[in-house]
C-alpha cells in the first residue's frame, strides 16, 4: 500500500513537469484519492478519432505498480478493441503483457496508438470488429468519425 | 550338399536356442528391473523398448507382459527422475542449472529435444527460450545510485539485481514481482524479466534468492507439477486425492494400469480401466448414456413433425386427420394439408396419394431410415440393460462380502461374550444361545448365497445364444434379488444383535 502510494506521488510529480512535453495527453489525479486518476486524451490525427478528446478513468490497484492498472473509456468510442456499453478496454499491456516500469502516462500513450492500429482480431466491439474484417475500412471510419462527433467532441452553437 | 543341409538345420537350431535363450533373459532382467529403474532410466527405457519391438509379433506376450509397462511414481521418484532429466542438460550444455531447468521445460521435459533443438540452432533457441547470451544493457559498476525503474526510488548498485539482461530493478521490487508471479499460478515458471518487453527469463535461482520459502516451495512444486503435467510419458492417477503418477512405456497393448493405492484407470483417456473396449467405445457408449442422442432417434423413430411448425407428434390412435397444436389439419400418412383430402382419396383411415406415392416408393428411403432407428434403440436397451445391471451387481456383491466380513468379525467376539456370560443367569444364557446360533445360520445362508450360488453365473459365460442369455439373466437378476434381500436381513438381524448384547440381554426380564 505504502509503495504504491510513494510510486505514484512520483508520477504525479513527473506529471506536473511533463504537462507541456506532451500535449496529446493530461493526466488528473482525484482531490481526495491518489489511486483514481482521470485522462484526457486526444483521439490521434489522420484517424476517425481525430478533433475527438476522449476521458479516461484510471482504477490503480493496491499492488500497483505489480499489477496493471484498470482503465475503461468513460467518452463512448467505436473502436473494435473498447467495449461499446462500458468502455472497457483490451489492450494486453493492461492484463498479461504488464510491466511495473509501465506508468499511468506510458498506459496513456499505448491506449492512443491503440486507437490508431485497431486489433480487428481480438474485437469487444463485433461490429466495429466485423466491419474492418470484411474490409469495409469505410464503413467502419465513418461510424468511428459519427462517434467521435458525437460524444467526443465540443457541442457546436 | 548333404552337409550343408546339415548345417542349416543345425543352425535354424541354435537360433531357437537362442531366442528362448533371450526371451529368459528378458524375463528376468524385467522383474529384475522393477527395483533398480530408477538408478538408470535411460536403460530402462531402451530395454523396454527393445522387448517391445520384439514381441510386437506375439500378441499374447505382450498382453503378458503388458501390465509392466508401466511404473508408478511417488513424489519423490517424480523429483529424482526431473533431477536427472536436468543434470543431463546441465551437463551436456554446460549451462546454468536454473537455465537447463527453463530449457527442459520449454520443450516438455523432453530430453532429447532440447538437446537437438540447441545443437541445431542455439542462437534460435536462446531467444525462444529466453535465455540470453549477452545483456541487453551491461549492467553497470557504478558509484553512483541508480533509479529503479519499478518504485521510481534510487538505489545504490548493490541495492539492485538483474536476469540475463542486465535490466536493473531494486531487490524489493524484484521480490514482490516474483511473489506475485507465484501466487498467480503455474504460470510463474515462464516468468520474464519485469522491462517491457524485455524476453529474459527469471529461473530457479533468482527465485530462491529473492523470496520467502513458502514462495519458494510453492515455485518448486509448480516445477515438479509441469514434470508429469507438461510431458506426455507421465499423467498423475485420478484416483481422487491420490498422489501416485504413472509412467507408461509408449507401445504397449494394453493402457489398463493400477496405481499403488489400487485406482485402476485407462492412462490413455484416464476412465476407469475399461479392457476389453477401446478409448472410443467407451467415450460413445459415455455420451450415449449421458447424452440426450438416444432420446432423438426414439423421436425420430415413433414420431412425425408437424409439416408446418415441425413439432415431432406421436400418433397413438385414432384417424389419419390429424389437427397439430398449431392448428394445422394434414393427413398423418402423406402429411399433405388436410384440404387436399376426402372421399375420393380414401377418407379418414386411408390415403390414395400416400399409397401412390409409396408404391412409386418416394417413401421407402425414410421407412428404411426410421426402421434402422426403432433397430438400434431396440439393441441399445438390450446391451445397455445388461451393462447397467453388471455394474449395479458388482455393488452388490462388494456390499454382501463386507457384510459378511463384519458379520464374521461380530460373531467371533459373541463366543467371547457367551465365555463370561454368567453360567447361573439361565435365561439370558438361553437367549444368547438362541440369539447366536440363529446369527451364525442367518450368515451362513448369506455366505452360501454370495460365494457358491455365484459361482453358477461365473461358470455359465460360455453361451453365446441370446435367448439363452435372456433366459439366464432372468435368472440372474433372481440371484440378485436374493442377495440383496440376504444381506440387508443378515445386517439388519446383526446390528440387533449387537445392541442387545451391549443391553446386557436386558430384554429377557421383559418375556
Amino acid at each position: 500500500m505504502q509503495a504504491s502510494r510513494a510510486r505514484l506521488f512520483k508520477e504525479y510529480k513527473e506529471v506536473q513537469r511533463e504537462k507541456v512535453a506532451d500535449p496529446d495527453i493530461q493526466l488528473v489525479c482525484d482531490d481526495t484519492n491518489i489511486f483514481k486518476w482521470t485522462a484526457l486524451i486526444k483521439g490521434p490525427s489522420e484517424t476517425p478519432y481525430e478533433g475527438g478528446v476522449f476521458q479516461l478513468a484510471f482504477a490503480v490497484p493496491e499492488q500497483y505498480p505489480l499489477q496493471p492498472p484498470q482503465v475503461r473509456f468513460l467518452t463512448k468510442i467505436f473502436h473494435p478493441n473498447v467495449h461499446f456499453k462500458t468502455g472497457e478496454i483490451c489492450l494486453d499491456i493492461l492484463k498479461t503483457a504488464w510491466s511495473p516500469a509501465w506508468t499511468l502516462q506510458s498506459v496513456c500513450r499505448a491506449i492512443i496508438a491503440l486507437m490508431a492500429h485497431p486489433e480487428a482480431d481480438s474485437p469487444l466491439n463485433c461490429d466495429s470488429g466485423n466491419l474492418l474484417r470484411s474490409g469495409d475500412l469505410r464503413g467502419y471510419q465513418s461510424m468511428a468519425r459519427m462517434y467521435t462527433k458525437l460524444a467526443a467532441m465540443p457541442k457546436k452553437g | 550338399m548333404g552337409a550343408d543341409d546339415e548345417y542349416l538345420s543345425s543352425d535354424s537350431d541354435v537360433e531357437e536356442t537362442l531366442d528362448d535363450d533371450e526371451g529368459g533373459d528378458f524375463e528376468f532382467s524385467d522383474d529384475d528391473l522393477d527395483i533398480p529403474d530408477d538408478v538408470d532410466e535411460t536403460l530402462y527405457d531402451d530395454e523396454c523398448g527393445d522387448f517391445e519391438r520384439s514381441d510386437d509379433d506375439s500378441d499374447e506376450l505382450v498382453d503378458d507382459r503388458g501390465e509392466k509397462a508401466y511404473t508408478v511414481l511417488t513424489e519423490e521418484d517424480i523429483g529424482k527422475r526431473q533431477e536427472e532429466d536436468i543434470s543431463q542438460v546441465f551437463a551436456g550444455l554446460s549451462i546454468a542449472r536454473a537455465s537447463a531447468t527453463i530449457l527442459l521445460r520449454h520443450y516438455n521435459w523432453e530430453v532429447n529435444k532440447a538437446l537437438d533443438s540447441w545443437f541445431a540452432d542455439e542462437e534460435k533457441v536462446r531467444k525462444d527460450v529466453g535465455l540470453l547470451e549477452e545483456q541487453v544493457v551491461p549492467i553497470q559498476d557504478t558509484e553512483n545510485v541508480i533509479e529503479c525503474r519499478s518504485c521510481f526510488d534510487v538505489f545504490p548498485r548493490d541495492g539492485m539485481c538483474a536476469t540475463g539482461c542486465g535490466h536493473l530493478f531494486c531487490k524489493l521490487c524484484w521480490t514482490k514481482y516474483v511473489s506475485i508471479k507465484i501466487d498467480d499460478g503455474p504460470g510463474c515458471l515462464t516468468m520474464r524479466c519485469p522491462e517491457p518487453s524485455c524476453a529474459a527469463a527469471v529461473g530457479q535461482d533468482m527465485v530462491n534468492e529473492l523470496v520467502s520459502d513458502k514462495h519458494k516451495e510453492k515455485y518448486s512444486r509448480y516445477l515438479l507439477r509441469s514434470y508429469v503435467e507438461d510431458q506426455k510419458k507421465i499423467k498423475w492417477c485420478p484416483g481422487p486425492g491420490c498422489e501416485y503418477a504413472v509412467s507408461f512405456v509408449a507401445g504397449s497393448s494394453s493402457y489398463d494400469v493400477i496405481c499403488s493405492s489400487d485406482h485402476s484407470f485407462c492412462w490413455n483417456c484416464l476412465d476407469d480401466a475399461h479392457r476389453p473396449v477401446d478409448c472410443d467405445t467407451v467415450g460413445k457408449w459415455a455420451l450415449m448414456n449421458t447424452n440426450e442422442s438416444e432420446n432423438i432417434t426414439w423421436i425420430f423413430a415413433n414420431s412425425k413433425s408437424c409439416p408446418k411448425c415441425k413439432v415431432p407428434i406421436q400418433k397413438n390412435e385414432g384417424c389419419m386427420h390429424m389437427t397439430c397444436s398449431c392448428k394445422f389439419e394434414f393427413c398423418w400418412l402423406c402429411l399433405g394439408d388436410w384440404s387436399t383430402h376426402a372421399e375420393e382419396t380414401g377418407g379418414y383411415f386411408a390415403c390414395n396419394i400416400y399409397e401412390k406415392a409409396k408404391a412409386e416408393g418416394a417413401y421407402d428411403e425414410e421407412e428404411k431410415t426410421k426402421q434402422e432407428a426403432k433397430d438400434f434403440l431396440d439393441r441399445y436397451a438390450f446391451f445397455y440393460e445388461r451393462f447397467a445391471l453388471s455394474e449395479m451387481e458388482l455393488g452388490v456383491i462388494t456390499d454382501a462380502g463386507r457384510q459378511i466380513i463384519e458379520c464374521r468379525c461380530v460373531l467371533k467376539w459373541t463366543y467371547a461374550y457367551g465365555y463370561y456370560l454368567p453360567e447361573s443367569e439361565h435365561a439370558k444364557k438361553n437367549l444368547f444361545d438362541h440369539l447366536q446360533g440363529e446369527a451364525e445360520s442367518g450368515l451362513e445362508r448369506l455366505h452360501q448365497c454370495a460365494e457358491q450360488e455365484l459361482q453358477i453365473y461365473l461358470k455359465e459365460d460360455d453361451s453365446d445364444d441370446v435367448h439363452h442369455l435372456s433366459t439366464s439373466l432372468y435368472d440372474f437378476k433372481v440371484f440378485h434379488t436374493k442377495l440383496l434381500g440376504l444381506t440387508k436381513v443378515t445386517g439388519n438381524y446383526f446390528g440387533n444383535l449387537v445392541r442387545e448384547l451391549e443391553n446386557g440381554l436386558s430384554d429377557v426380564n421383559s418375556r
